[in-house]
């Protein structure tokens, strides 16, 4: 049954929750809120169970392809949505943030490498951890760009005294500032996590020489870019009081977003060896090279073994 | 079935005499027990908040419930004052007024600050109080839960409650609660002593503020209203550091000219490092500068501002008021509609059951006579029975039900017992 689930399930389930909230700007609703949870709800349900699925019959390293991590972090993005609806049921957090929920599923349908990493015992724990901190990291950017894109609206609205937009109703500026400032230590200190566990990968692949990256991959400088950015973004909020405060934290957040945006898109538009397809051909090599070399040589061969004969290490 | 209301509002008595009938909790338990011992066969509820003091009771039987005076006497007893001092500032509602006006209540279409929140939540707890002293019954659960529903209604459906027209209110429902999420560690400083300052801090208050500050000319009169409003004074040379530490500031001056300029700002802005202030200026003319408001972190509104803010509100809720009493007016109507029909009820159970009994008694003679018969063929006359039973009683209980959407319908009633010979 649980095959029978496609992206287009909760795809679908977060489309209508969208289209419920945007219906927030033309009518009121007694009924609204209790279907807006309700398609959400059915729509994470639908996503964890998909993921769930693809984890369960992986062949390699599971949810380790780029399509896996890109719903992932919809699921993360979708999760924080519902939250935040049964919090805040009357503020319109969903037209904002359902939106990016949306183009994480669809870039994984569409764009994403559906080949997942080939699994080797060395990088599958520091390659697991990589994962998830820059995913954590980049869910916290997308956050904080959402709480900063409300504010600034918000802040419009107030400093040019207008009344409150009914139909639109945002959550306070104090509660929105509260989330900018959190979201950009929280994603400085994940990437900061992911980068220190990426470098720790590299150096491991590197001793093992297996799907080493060179320093110069796109990938690499082009995350250690928007890195250094969140590292300055919160130094800058220590040092510098009015930093933590209002627009300014705002302003942050956004560009962030956009150096998060230039980050994932420049490993689709420059040749990068950050990709599972690509590490899946050098782990077919080298497995084809220790079946090889094996042959002549049994015992020292044992330091290329394949992945999963508890060689590799 | 009978209910009945007897208080005082806003509308009917001045804020000392509602001081003077109002019941704190404890004292609404006592007053509650004190009912159910003096009028032990009624159903009563006390709702007591600042703007008004109700006491709605209800009974069975109509000779039960308490008259109006006698409620009133209650009152005056309980709060030892003479009945003819404060007979003038009460006033009562029975039957279908009483529900009409709990509904005008707890959708707060009958508050001072019409659309305002709190006003349910009190109805609420005067229920939940009625529950815990056992004074509550079906006929007080009945019209509370559905005042209750009455009043999501009205908030879900209409924008009535989102719509303020005071300037106070305005600045605070529809500004200040968009800027700061809580007000309980937020510090208020009120410059000056107009009225509308007294108004606004009642709102902030609302929200939670406990920290009030006020700054005057005259340090005595500053004292005499931050003791009003459990705050502190402060001298008016402290304005400029008070001005740094505040989140929101109430400026109700008498001033010329602007109490703080752009110029004098800038000291304090630096000092803030451009933490959010709020500053509500309702100073005529006005006691700072609007350069002011361009500063970062700085929302300054005036009476201007917000003046029309309140004249949009107000248009904005006239349209809604229809809709809203439109929403009360079918809540009552059904409400009333199911009560007279509930007081049918014994009369349509006594009708069934004697049909049913003589349909028992026909079937059983049948069955004597005609000994022969199997279980289907039983089974077949006793449902023809049924029917027949049930097609019968049909025209007489819908005409009933119909006669029930208009009140409790006596007279048919009384026809009823009469022709069928139901017996009391």
């Amino acid at each position: 049954m649980l095959a029978g689930i496609s992206i287009l399930c909760f795809a679908a389930s977060y489309s209508v929750a969208l289209a419920l909230e945007a219906s927030r700007l033309v009518f009121r609703s007694g009924v609204r809120g209790a279907l807006l949870l309700g398609f959400a709800a059915a729509g994470l349900v639908a996503h964890t169970l998909y993921l769930a699925y693809r984890a369960a019959t992986a062949t390699a390293t599971p949810l380790s392809s780029q399509f896996d991590w890109y719903l992932v972090a919809a699921w993360v993005l979708a999760a924080t949505y519902l939250y935040l609806t049964v919090y805040h049921p009357r503020t319109a957090v969903g037209l904002f943030v359902l939106p990016l929920v949306l183009v994480l599923v669809a870039v994984a349908d569409f764009f994403a490498d559906q080949t997942p990493f080939p699994e080797r015992r060395a990088s599958q724990v520091w390659g697991a951890i990589h994962g998830v901190f820059v995913l954590l990291g980049t869910v916290a950017v997308m956050v904080g760009f959402v709480a900063g894109l409300m504010y600034l609206l918000e802040a419009y609205r107030l400093k040019h005294k207008r009344p409150p937009w009914q139909r639109l109703r945002l959550p306070s500026l104090e509660w929105l500032q509260h989330v900018n400032a959190r979201a950009i230590v929280v994603s400085a200190l994940m990437l900061a996590a992911g980068f220190v566990s990426g470098t720790v990968l590299n150096l491991v692949n590197h001793r093992l020489k297996v799907d080493e990256l060179p320093w110069s991959d796109p990938v690499i400088w082009s995350s250690s870019l928007l890195l250094a950015w969140l590292a300055v973004a919160a130094v800058f909020g220590v040092v510098y009081r009015p930093a933590r405060q209002g627009r300014k934290v705002a302003y942050l957040t956004v560009a962030s977003f956009v150096f998060l945006v230039v980050a994932l898109g420049l490993r689709w538009l420059l040749p990068s060896e950050h990709s599972p397809a690509r590490a899946h051909a050098v782990s077919q090599a080298i497995d084809r090279d220790s079946v090889w070399a094996a042959s002549p040589r049994p015992v020292g061969g044992a330091q290329k073994a394949p992945a999963g004969t508890g060689g590799a290490a | 079935m009978k209910y009945q209301m007897c208080g005082c509002s806003h509308h009917t008595a001045p804020i000392e005499v509602r001081g003077r009938l109002s019941f704190t909790a404890d004292q609404a338990r006592q007053a509650l027990s004190g009912l159910r011992e003096r009028f032990p066969a009624t159903e009563a509820v006390v709702l007591s908040t600042c703007n008004r003091v109700e006491i709605y009771t209800a009974a069975e039987a109509a000779a039960a419930v308490p008259s109006h005076q006698e409620v009133a006497e209650f009152i005056a007893d309980f709060h030892g004052v003479n009945l003819a001092e404060i007979f003038d500032d009460l006033f009562e509602r029975t039957g279908e007024d009483v529900v009409r006006h709990l509904f005008h209540v707890a959708a707060s279409l009958d508050s001072m600050v019409v659309g305002e929140p709190h006003i349910v939540a009190q109805v609420k707890q005067a229920y939940e109080l009625a529950c815990e002293r056992q004074s509550n019954g079906p006929l007080t659960n009945q019209v509370f839960q559905t005042a209750l529903r009455v009043a999501k209604r009205v908030a879900t459906e209409t924008t009535i409650n989102e719509k303020r027209v005071s300037i106070p209110s305005v600045a605070i429902a529809d500004f200040a609660k968009q800027i700061f999420q809580r007000f309980d560690d937020k510090h208020v400083l009120v410059i000056g002593a107009g009225e509308m300052a007294e108004e606004s801090l009642r709102y902030l208050e609302n929200e939670g503020v406990k920290s009030v500050t006020v700054v005057n000319r005259s340090l005595e009169r500053a004292e005499s209203l931050a003791r009003q409003w459990r705050g502190t004074a402060a001298p008016w040379e402290r304005l400029r550091g008070l001005l740094v530490e505040a989140d929101v500031v109430i400026s109700t001056t008498a001033s010329g000219e602007p109490i703080v300029t752009r110029g004098d700002f800038a000291r304090i802005e630096a000092a803030r490092y451009q933490r959010p202030l709020f500053i509500l200026d309702l100073a005529m003319p006005r006691d700072f500068d609007p350069a002011v408001g361009d500063c970062l972190g700085v929302y300054l509104y005036s009476i201007d501002d917000l003046r029309e803010a309140c004249e949009r509100n107000r248009q904005e809720r006239e349209r809604e008021w229809p809709a809203a009493l439109r929403i009360v007016e079918q809540e009552t109507a059904r409400f009333m509609a199911e009560l007279n029909h509930r007081a049918t009820g014994p009369i349509i159970k006594r009708l069934k059951s004697t049909w049913q009994q003589t349909k028992e008694d026909e079937l059983r003679r049948l069955r004597n006579k005609l000994p022969g018969l199997d279980e289907r063929q039983q089974a077949e006359i006793d449902q023809s029975f049924d029917r027949l039973i049930n097609k019968l009683l049909h025209p007489p209980l819908e005409s009933l039900r119909d006669e029930a959407q208009h009140g409790i319908p006596s007279a048919l009633l009384e026809a009823f017992k009469r022709l069928f010979q139901l017996k009391d």
